[in-house]
């Protein structure tokens, strides 16, 4: 029977042994090395091998750029594996056209039953990782349904809003913007009617949620 | 063959670590060399663990683990190496300190020498 080719695509040497080693052993696969996109690319292009597995963090750009370059022209089954998953970024990858995502501390069995689920069409996702990705999904359907709202403000009321969430004052936001003070408090009151939110905190969190703004203190700091 | 004389052909090298594949790259590095355990991080009293165990040799993979392991190695005189996968660098505790190899230098050919060496060391002077 032929075995089943893979590259581990990883910059870490340990780690691309230990993989070796295992998967050497088991008999069924045969196994090749790289250590970085190029290396990757080029194994692809000359090995077509059945799978690759490569590391969320892999030089220089990262496993997901590596993946969204390469799934499209590759016939390889993608998988991006990392020791710190979150929802995002296997969200990421997914998007980008990996087939599945593992932790890199998956244990042996554990490696060499998901490589032989891929042989058989099946995508490698651990129960907790499909929950994070889940999670990231939801998330950022809430940030589209919060940006959505935001529709109805206007250019300036936006700029508002952008340095309300950003922790300035009135007086701030005033000199920034060369407006009145009196004018930015009529920009908010039509902040809140519009968005139908309480107060200047809920107006800053919103706007913090829909855009990812980090707060920032007077003098310059985050907080 | 006493026990004892056994024990010394076959050294044993324990592997406390959270990724299970660092054994594989162990088991690799040593290549029938010594018999190698693994046991999962975490798990709370590592010193008393390996004081129990007697190991030639010990892989951790995280600080902590390798805190827990110093007292153990020192007192044996066993080799102690902590490797750091994410961060790819490799510790090894020589004459009371660590010496660090980082990058490139973290190697599955330096981990092998690092075994190796503290294995056969340990082996000539029991």
């Amino acid at each position: 029977m032929r075995p089943t080719t893979v590259v581990v695509a990883d910059s870490g040497p340990i780690f691309r042994s230990g993989v070796r080693h295992l998967l050497t052993r088991e008999g069924e696969f045969a196994v090749t090395e790289a250590e970085d996109f190029m290396g990757l690319a080029r194994l692809l292009e000359s090995e077509q091998p059945d799978i690759a597995l490569v590391d969320d963090e892999l030089p220089p750009a990262g496993g997901v750029a590596a993946v969204a370059q390469l799934a499209p022209r590759a016939g390889t089954q993608l998988i991006v594996w990392s020791f710190a998953p979150s929802g995002q970024s296997v969200l990421a990858a997914i998007g980008a056209g990996a087939k599945g995502y593992l932790h890199k501390s998956i244990s042996p069995m554990g490696l060499i039953r998901s490589l032989r689920g891929v042989v058989n069409g099946e995508a490698p996702l651990a129960r907790d990782l499909a929950t994070l990705m889940v999670a990231a999904v939801h998330e950022l359907e809430q940030r589209d349904r919060v940006r959505e709202r935001a529709v109805v403000l206007s250019a300036r009321e936006r700029e508002v809003l952008a340095l309300v969430a950003r922790g300035a004052r009135n007086r701030e936001i005033a000199e920034e913007l060369s407006i009145s003070e009196f004018t930015v408090k009529r920009h908010l009151q039509n902040i809140l009617h519009k968005l139908d939110l309480p107060s200047r905190r809920a107006a800053a969190l919103f706007y913090r949620s829909a855009f990812g703004v980090e707060r920032v203190t007077t003098t310059g700091g985050t907080r | 063959m006493s026990v004892d004389a056994v024990k010394h052909a076959i050294p044993l090298v324990a592997v406390v670590s959270a990724v299970p594949l660092l054994v594989e790259a162990v088991e690799g590095a040593l290549a029938g060399m010594a018999e190698v355990r693994s046991f999962p991080a975490g798990s709370g009293d590592t010193a008393g663990f390996l004081r129990f165990l007697k190991p030639d040799a010990v892989v951790v993979d995280s600080l902590e683990e390798a805190q827990q392991a110093i007292s153990f190695a020192r007192g044996a005189g066993a080799t102690l190496v902590h490797v750091s996968l994410p961060d790819q660098r490799l510790r090894l505790l020589r004459a009371g300190g660590w010496i660090e190899y980082v990058n490139g230098s973290a190697s599955p050919e330096r981990l092998r020498s690092a075994l190796a060496a503290g294995l056969l060391g340990k082996a000539r002077s029991s």
